[in-house]
């Protein structure tokens, strides 16, 4: 009995049923941006692409100015990846290392800020982008995108702190660095791979963001990628196509990030997770 | 004599350069999470009291008029509105729908992922690929899957010899689509914490069971479920938060069609407030969302401390 549930055909059968669940549908994306719209509109349906073409990745670029997207998305991304490193790693070395009088209700206002439902800042913030002038810029969506990042990159960074002896810290004071020298000189070295976990998962958080990118920064210079690729379906014409390089594009990136660096991101999601 | 007065001066000054290095612990503490407080309170403390101001004004933009003090009168405008309605039954449904099925497909994935392979990482990349999507993404791919005439899910179905089904033309179909959908996107970030969780039970604890005899099916409801309750509980706040928030999905599938019938609260609040400019009654909405995911949370909260 135990055999059954342990034998290699079930692990065979369970591996195959994750690796097609998780990868085929963006496996699917890429073979129909290697066909041809008229191979795609056949009946019955063709899997693998008969003659292979990259045309529609020329059109991709052609049609809509995706390079132009995907600058857009790595500077909002890569800026508020930065910005939330910033902001995180000072809360979370407060929070992890100095003795403070109220720090469980730091950390609940930190956890609660992660349960907050951000659709409901569209309003207000739309209305102060407007104001102040900001909308179409950077800025309106890196201020959102740090606090939106914010709750779980300070509970991983946390994590990452508690885990370093404090002695070398006291070492470092005694030698005659100061607490803020410690800091950055033993501290963030030595959780360097937490500030990298807390890092990729900001920059997944801003990279996919869609509703607030698509209500601030409408303008065609400085639309993200997920807003920019709706704009190729037409009122009534989906070219699948051409959508399908464009996506590809758009996930080339994050694949590059989550093969590289996978097991730093499920540590740091589940680092921030449980703590949650 | 001025030689020593001197070097104490000197070491006056030392001092205080050191003490403006090196503050007390509770000076840092405060420099250090100043930056935290400042943004919280603008991107969030100051956007919710003007989004309650706002939410008793009537304020709309195309019209050009400084904002008037109205009252409650947005929110009588919204408990008679049938698209509110509507749109509020959609998202509570999607969250009925989509939070305990991504937690039981989550859970499978888990329990799946947790044998002993060989290798992990394709498997754990397997997991990871659909919680790196942008949901805006996963929308776009399944409306591709679900399209009627190429796409490959009826294909999949005529080949089992099972009618097509022209999935956006129907409410239903639509709204199934977009569950199945949501499920599949939040349900592999569901089974890496509870993968997580599972990783974390002593082998020991199976060993122990199996001496005594309990099957698998005992064992895993006796050892695997309990100590797996804390991440359930985790997934679940998240998922059902998130949830209440759906936008990304219904609107790059079907933009909220047919009719109404996929439009969710979230969809509804984006459209008055960007669309139409009407921020009064776009803050009415957003205030009924606050109030609505709040009270889920508070909830959910009541329940972890009973459980305690």
């Amino acid at each position: 009995m135990a055999q059954l549930f342990t034998g290699l055909p079930l692990r065979l059968i369970a591996a195959g049923v994750l690796l097609i669940n998780g990868l085929f549908p963006v496996l699917w994306l890429f073979l129909t941006s290697l066909k041809s719209e008229l191979e795609l509109t056949r009946t019955p349906i063709t899997w693998l692409p008969d003659r292979p073409t990259i045309a529609n990745y020329v059109d991709a670029f052609s049609d809509q100015p995706l390079h132009i997207f995907l600058m857009n998305s790595f500077a909002v991304a890569t800026l508020s990846t930065i910005s939330t490193l910033l902001v995180s790693t000072f809360a979370a070395y407060a929070i992890a290392r100095l003795q403070l009088r109220f720090r469980a209700l730091i950390l609940s206002v930190i956890i609660a800020v992660s349960t907050f439902p951000l659709v409901t800042l569209l309003v207000p913030l739309f209305e102060t982008m407007r104001a102040l002038n900001l909308l179409n810029t950077y800025t309106a969506l890196v201020l959102p995108y740090t606090v939106l990042s914010l709750p779980v990159c300070t509970l991983v960074l946390v994590s990452f702190f508690d885990g370093i002896p404090r002695d070398l810290e006291n070492a470092a004071m005694v030698d005659g660095c100061t607490r803020l020298g410690a800091l950055f000189r033993v501290v963030v070295p030595l959780a360097g791979p937490g500030v990298f976990t807390a890092a990729i998962l900001a920059f997944v958080n801003a990279w996919d963001e869609f509703l607030l990118a698509l209500s601030f920064n409408a303008s065609p210079m400085l639309r993200t990628l997920p807003v920019g690729i709706t704009l190729y379906q037409g009122e009534f014409a989906f070219p699948w196509t051409v959508i399908s390089a464009a996506l590809v594009v758009g996930i080339v990136p994050l694949a590059i990030l989550i093969v590289i660096f996978q097991e730093r991101v499920v540590s740091g999601l589940t680092a921030g997770g449980m703590k949650g | 004599m001025s030689g020593a007065v001197h070097s104490a001066l000197r070491l006056k000054q030392r001092r205080d350069w050191a003490s403006f290095m090196d503050p007390s612990d509770r000076a840092l503490a405060f420099w250090l999470l100043a930056p935290t407080a400042i943004l919280l309170l603008l991107i969030i403390v100051y956007p919710v009291g003007r989004l309650v101001w706002t939410s008793l004004h009537n304020l709309s933009l195309t019209s050009g008029l400084p904002a008037e003090f109205v009252g409650l009168e947005n929110f009588e405008i919204m408990l008679d509105d049938p698209i509110f309605w509507a749109a509020l039954w959609n998202t509570v449904l999607i969250t009925i729908i989509t939070v305990p099925g991504a937690l039981l497909v989550g859970l499978g994935l888990a329990l799946l992922a947790n044998l002993p392979f060989r290798y992990r990482w394709p498997v754990r990349l397997a997991l990871l690929v659909p919680w790196a999507l942008p949901l805006s993404f996963v929308g776009l791919i399944f409306a591709w899957f679900f399209q009627s005439q190429y796409g490959v899910v009826n294909d999949i179905l005529m080949r089992f010899g099972l009618p097509r089904i022209i999935w956006f033309n129907s409410p239903e179909w639509s709204f199934t689509a977009i569950c199945l959908a949501i499920i599949w996107k939040t349900s592999s970030f569901v089974g890496l914490i509870l993968l997580a969780g599972l990783q974390t039970i002593p082998r020991s604890l199976y060993e122990a069971a199996d001496v005594d005899g309990a099957g698998r099916l005992r064992q895993f409801f006796e050892i695997t479920l309990p100590l797996l309750k804390p991440a359930i509980v985790v997934a679940l706040i998240f998922r059902t938060i998130t949830a209440l928030q759906t936008f990304d999905i219904p609107y790059t599938m079907t933009r909220g069609g047919p009719g109404t019938s996929t439009a969710t609260l979230a969809m509804y609040i984006h459209q008055n407030t960007v669309s139409f400019l009407d921020l009064g009654y776009g803050s009415a909405l957003a205030v009924a969302m606050f109030v609505l995911s709040m009270g889920v949370t508070v909830i959910y909260l009541r329940m972890m401390g009973k459980g305690h």
